[in-house]
C-alpha cells in the first residue's frame, strides 16, 4: 500500500541527568490482602519532570522483578550505568519529562529501599525475614496507591510497566478505575502459565537449598548467594530468546581459553550468565525474590470465577497491550487474550504485536517501532 | 488526496448510512483506521479494528481508535455470538485465506455484516483476458500477479451466488459504476466497478419455514 504515513520526525531528545532517589514514610499501618499487617511502609521513589498545578501530568511506571526505582538518568558520575528504562524517559522521549511527571517506585517487597523481608520491623526491631506478610501484586498497588496521594494527585496521565511492571499497570485498572486516565502494559498477561511457574520455583527451590538461608534469617551480607545467583542465571534465560542468544554468543568460546578444569567457564554464554547472577546477588536480596516471584505466581485475573471478563469489567481508561514475538515467558497469547477480554467487554483496547528477538526482555530494548507507539498513545 | 486513497474511502459513505448511531463496529482489516475514524465522527460508534500490521495499528492508535493486531479468524473466535452490531469487511474478504469461514464467523458475531469488494466480473478485466490474455493493471490492481494482494479477486456474480448458497439473506446493495461514484444498476456484474452488500444470517426459522 502506498498510503503509509509519515511518523513524527525525530525531535530533539534530552536526558533527564542527574537525580536523586528519595524516600516516602507512610507511617500508619498498612494491611495486606492476605491480611497481614506492618506498622509503617516506605517507599523509595524517584521522580523527573514537573508535576504542573492541575497536577494532570503525572505518569507512573512500574518495574519488573528485578527492576527497582531507578529508570532514568543517573545519580553521579561514577555510575556506569543509566536507569533501567533511559532510553524511554526524558526531554523528548516518549515517556518525554517536559511534559509529564514521572513517577516509579522500588515495589512493596522489594530491596532497593522499600519496605520488604530485608527492612526491620520497627515493632520488634529485628527484620521481618519471612514474618513479612505474604505478598501480593494488589499489594504493590495499593502500596503505589499512598504514594500517588502524596504527592496530591487523583488521576494519572497514565501508568506503565512491562512484565511484572505490566501485571500491576493491569491491577491499577481494576483497583483504582477512576485514578487512570490510560495505560499501557508491555510483555505481561493476566495470569502465569504453568511454565513459569515452574522456572519460578526452580529459581525458589535453588535459593532454599542454599544451606545459608537458614529459613530466611540469614544476616544481610551471608545470604544464600549461590542459589540466588543460580535462580537468576536460569531466570535470565527466561527473559532472552533462542534466537537472541545465538546471535549473541554462539557457541563462542572465551578468548584463549585454556580451561585447566574440566567445568571452567568454556563458552561466552556461560561467562555472561554467570556474571548476571554474580552482580544480581550484590544488588538483591533473596528473600524480596522468593515474595515478588510467589506474589507473580499468584497473580491470577481470572480470579476465582475463572472470568478474566468479571475481573476487567469496571476497567474505564483506554489501554494499549504490548506483547512480543519472542517473548516465551509472557507469550503472545497471554497479553492477547486481556485486550480479547477488554473488547468483549467493549473497552477502548489495543493490542500491539512485535516482532522482536530479545525475547521477554524486549520491552526493554530500543526499537522504533515500540518507540512510536508509546510516543503515540501517550499524547492522543 | 491522492486518487488511490480517494478510492479507497468510496464507500463511506454507504458503510456510514448502514450503521446506526452508537453502534458496535468490528472493522476487520481495518488499515489505517480511517474508516472506523470516519464512523465514530458521524455515528459516534464504538469501533474496533483489526489488523495485521504494526504499521496500521500504530496509525489507529494515531487516530484514537482501537485496534487489535492479530489474526482476523482467530479473533472472531473470541467473541460470542452477537457480539456487534456490525461486522465490516471492506476490501477485505479478496485477502482472506478462509473467505468463507470468516463470513460465516462474520454472521455469527455481527448481527449485520457488510462486504464492499472490487468486482472482477468487470466489463474491462474481461476484455484484458479476453484480447491480451493477461490481467489487469491499473491504479486498482496495481501489482503484477507475483506480489499483488488482492489474492483471490471475484466477481458479484460468485458473490452472490455464496450468500445464495450458505443462505445469507442480502438486506441491502449498492453497485458502483466504472469510476466508483455514479450507482451502476444495469448488469452489475459487468458494469459495476464496486460492489457493497449489508448483509444478514438467514434466521434459522425463516429457512425451516
Amino acid at each position: 500500500m502506498n498510503d503509509s504515513e509519515q511518523t513524527t520526525p525525530n525531535q530533539y531528545e534530552g536526558e533527564v541527568g542527574f537525580v536523586e532517589f528519595e524516600d516516602f514514610v507512610y507511617s500508619k499501618p498498612f494491611h495486606f490482602a492476605s491480611g497481614g499487617m506492618i506498622p509503617e511502609l516506605t517507599l523509595r521513589y524517584e521522580t523527573y519532570g514537573h508535576l504542573n498545578d492541575e497536577k494532570s501530568n503525572a505518569i507512573l511506571i512500574c518495574h519488573a522483578l528485578s527492576g527497582d526505582h531507578h529508570c532514568a538518568g543517573v545519580h553521579s558520575m561514577d555510575e556506569r550505568k543509566q536507569g533501567w528504562w533511559n532510553f524511554m524517559v526524558g526531554p523528548g522521549k516518549p515517556i518525554d519529562t517536559s511534559r509529564y511527571f514521572v513517577i516509579c517506585s522500588n515495589v512493596l517487597g522489594g530491596c532497593q529501599g522499600s519496605t520488604g523481608p530485608g527492612s526491620v520491623n520497627p515493632e520488634t526491631g529485628q527484620p521481618y525475614n519471612l514474618d513479612f506478610p505474604k505478598l501480593t501484586v494488589q499489594d504493590m498497588v495499593k502500596a503505589q496507591s499512598l504514594l500517588v496521594d502524596h504527592f496530591g494527585v487523583d488521576r494519572l496521565h497514565a501508568v506503565i510497566g512491562g512484565s511484572m511492571g505490566g501485571m500491576q499497570t493491569l491491577q491499577w485498572n481494576i483497583d483504582f478505575p477512576e485514578r487512570v486516565g490510560r495505560y499501557i502494559a508491555l510483555a505481561c498477561g493476566a495470569r502465569h502459565t504453568a511454565q513459569a511457574i515452574a522456572f519460578n520455583d526452580t529459581g525458589r527451590q535453588a535459593i532454599i537449598t542454599d544451606p545459608n538461608w537458614m529459613q530466611g534469617r540469614y544476616e544481610p551480607d551471608a545470604g544464600p548467594a549461590h542459589g540466588l545467583a543460580v535462580a537468576r542465571m536460569m531466570a535470565h534465560i527466561t527473559y532472552l530468546s533462542d534466537v537472541g542468544m545465538e546471535a549473541k554468543f554462539g557457541r563462542k568460546r572465551r578468548s584463549g581459553d585454556q580451561s585447566k578444569e574440566h567445568f571452567d567457564v568454556e563458552f561466552e554464554v556461560e561467562s555472561y550468565l554467570r556474571y548476571q547472577g554474580q552482580s544480581f546477588v550484590t544488588r538483591f536480596d533473596a528473600n524480596t525474590y522468593l515474595y515478588l516471584t510467589k506474589a507473580l505466581d499468584r497473580f491470577d485475573l481470572f480470579g476465582e470465577d475463572k472470568s478474566l471478563d468479571s475481573s476487567l469489567k469496571g476497567v474505564t481508561a483506554p489501554g494499549l497491550v504490548i506483547g512480543f514475538t519472542s517473548d516465551w515467558l509472557y507469550p503472545p497469547q497471554g497479553n492477547r487474550e486481556v485486550v480479547e477480554a477488554l473488547l468483549r467487554l467493549g473497552k477502548d483496547a489495543t493490542y500491539a504485536e512485535l516482532a522482536m528477538d530479545f525475547g521477554h526482555d524486549s520491552f526493554l530494548v530500543r526499537a522504533p517501532k515500540l518507540y512510536d507507539l508509546i510516543r503515540t498513545f501517550l499524547s492522543r | 488526496m491522492n486518487a488511490n486513497a480517494k478510492k479507497r474511502q468510496v464507500d463511506f459513505q454507504i458503510i456510514a448510512e448502514w450503521v446506526h448511531e452508537g453502534d458496535r463496529v468490528l472493522d476487520l482489516g481495518c488499515g489505517r483506521g480511517v474508516l472506523l475514524e470516519y464512523l465514530k465522527q458521524k455515528k459516534s460508534v464504538y469501533g474496533v479494528g483489526v489488523d495485521i500490521d504494526t504499521d496500521k495499528i500504530l496509525s489507529c492508535v494515531k487516530r484514537g481508535v482501537p485496534a487489535y493486531q492479530g489474526d482476523i479468524l482467530a479473533l472472531l473466535a473470541t467473541f460470542p455470538d452477537d457480539a456487534f452490531d456490525r461486522v465490516i469487511f471492506s476490501r477485505t474478504v479478496e485477502e482472506l485465506e478462509a473467505p468463507d469461514l470468516t463470513l460465516a464467523e462474520g454472521l455469527r458475531v455481527g448481527k449485520r455484516v457488510t462486504v464492499g469488494f472490487v468486482n472482477h466480473g468487470f466489463w474491462l478485466n474481461r476484455l484484458n483476458y479476453l484480447f491480451k490474455g493477461q490481467r489487469t493493471l491499473n491504479e486498482v490492481y496495481r501489482l503484477p500477479w507475483y506480489q499483488s494482494l488482492p489474492a483471490n479477486a471475484f466477481s458479484v456474480r460468485e458473490f452472490e451466488q455464496f450468500c445464495e448458497e450458505r443462505l445469507i439473506t442480502i438486506e441491502n446493495r449498492v453497485y458502483l459504476g466504472a469510476n466508483w461514484e455514479a450507482e451502476a444498476k444495469f448488469l452489475p456484474n459487468v458494469f459495476a466497478g464496486y460492489a457493497i452488500y449489508d448483509l444478514s444470517r438467514a434466521s434459522s426459522v425463516d429457512s425451516a419455514v
